[in-house]
């Protein structure tokens, strides 16, 4: 399973949509996730990965694709090292 | 002495107090905790800087009362944080040791006055939420006006999806069943009308779930009803059912200063008037019935979670033990799970 498919299973699940209908330039709006929602999908995929997104980094994801484009980079980073 | 982390059974019942959280903690939470260690069926779980919390059991001579244990929590939640911070900021504090505590099996409940949302946070985080409920919700019963109704959810969910209204529903449903004696409870959705049509986007949709959920619906009813005995369960979003909570909790007192001044010229009717309010219209309080019902209890959450006011001192934070034990004892979060499990409640989108 990619990135993009483990962090779409983390945040369909926390936020009950059909995983589906997420796609890269979904809002969190859009899939109607509030703030509870989106730190619990931080949190689980900071596990789920072993990496840390600080909140800074966080408040500038516009949609799910920054989202999965970030972590995707850090765990490449950490791949790395 | 007072042992950390000492986890004992020996038939008690476990509660896992927040000693951090509240208006006047710690000291009238340790001394509501010293109270309610008083019954010989409950061990008290004081969570929070247990050097402060020495203190203030030396000064009730509680300091080697075997069924009061300290566990060491290095941080709290403040009432003006985002209830949100329990995770990212200070997954240590007090909330957060005691949530975690149920999760592991330490505790059988937990109990704070701190913030609300932060404890509701918690739930979720750290101890989870039964299978098929998204959040969790509160129920309080009608007091009486209305002794044989309850409502849900009194605030926990100020934007509701419309398939939280069928967990409302459920959740409501067992309350009944548990604390009012009410073996098959009616349940209705608070509307702007009788007909499936009315009310919001989401009021309609969850009509049409709870229509098709088994459930024994009668359908919608409209605020006049609340009190009408018509359904056991009034269902609404935490919005509407923390609007009228508050609006019902303040009938008595305006009701007395109206009727006060219209009898201004008749001085001991007043007297009477006031005795009369007193002791009748205190009694409307719902708040005062789910202290008593333990309906101040987080429904939906995989293990007891109860709430109390922030403003509470010791008898309030005994009274909350003791409820939060009777919640464990009643089975509350095992009737909740057989009864979800009957259901299908589906996702949001």
């Amino acid at each position: 399973m990619t990135v993009e498919e483990q962090v779409r299973e983390i945040v369909a699940r926390i936020t009950r949509v059909d995983k589906s209908i997420i796609t890269r330039h979904s809002t969190f709006k859009e899939i109607k996730a509030d703030s509870l929602d989106i730190v619990q999908a931080l949190v689980a995929v900071e596990e789920t990965f072993g990496i840390e997104i600080p909140d800074e980094e966080a408040q500038k994801f516009q949609n799910f694709g920054d989202f999965v484009s970030y972590v995707e980079k850090q765990v490449a980073q950490k791949g790395k090292a | 002495m007072i042992t950390s982390r000492d986890m004992t059974k020996n038939g008690r019942i476990r509660v896992a107090v927040d000693a951090m959280g509240g208006d006047h903690a710690p000291g009238e939470i340790v001394r509501g905790a010293v109270l309610a260690a008083r019954k010989d069926d409950v061990e008290v779980f004081l969570v929070g800087t247990t050097n402060v919390l020495n203190q203030e059991l030396d000064k009730y001579g509680a300091s080697g009362n075997p069924h009061i244990h300290l566990v060491e929590a290095s941080d709290s939640i403040e009432e003006n944080e985002s209830p949100v911070d329990v995770i990212r900021r200070k997954p240590n504090c007090s909330l957060a040791v005691a949530a975690k505590m149920v999760k592991a099996g330490e505790a059988d409940a937990l109990l704070s006055a701190g913030s609300s949302g932060a404890a509701a946070v918690s739930a979720i985080q750290y101890i989870g939420m039964l299978d098929g409920v998204y959040r969790p919700a509160i129920v309080g019963s009608m007091g009486s006006f209305a002794p044989n109704t309850v409502m849900v959810d009194l605030g926990a969910n100020v934007d509701c999806k419309p398939y939280q209204f069928v967990a409302f529903a459920i959740a409501g449903s067992v309350y009944a069943r548990l604390f009012l004696n009410i073996p098959d409870p009616k349940i209705a959705l608070l509307s702007t009308g009788s007909e499936e049509r009315k009310g919001s986007e989401a009021v309609r949709e969850a009509f049409s779930l709870l229509k098709n959920s088994g459930l024994n619906f009668i359908g919608n009813i409209e605020g006049g009803d609340v009190l009408s005995g018509k359904a056991n369960v009034i269902v609404c979003d935490g919005f509407i059912g923390n609007v009228l909570l508050k609006f019902y909790e303040s009938i008595g007192g305006y009701a007395q200063v109206w009727t006060e001044q219209k009898l201004k010229r008749y001085p001991p009717l007043r007297g009477l008037v006031r005795l009369m309010f007193k002791g009748l219209f205190p009694a409307t309080r719902i708040s005062r019935g789910a202290e008593k019902n333990g309906g101040g209890i987080l429904w939906g959450v995989n293990g007891v979670v109860k709430i109390t006011h922030g403003a509470s001192q010791a008898p309030q934070i005994a009274n909350a033990i003791e409820a939060a034990k009777e919640s464990v004892k009643a089975g509350v979060v095992e009737s909740m799970k057989s009864e979800l499990a009957k259901f299908n409640l589906g996702g949001k989108s």
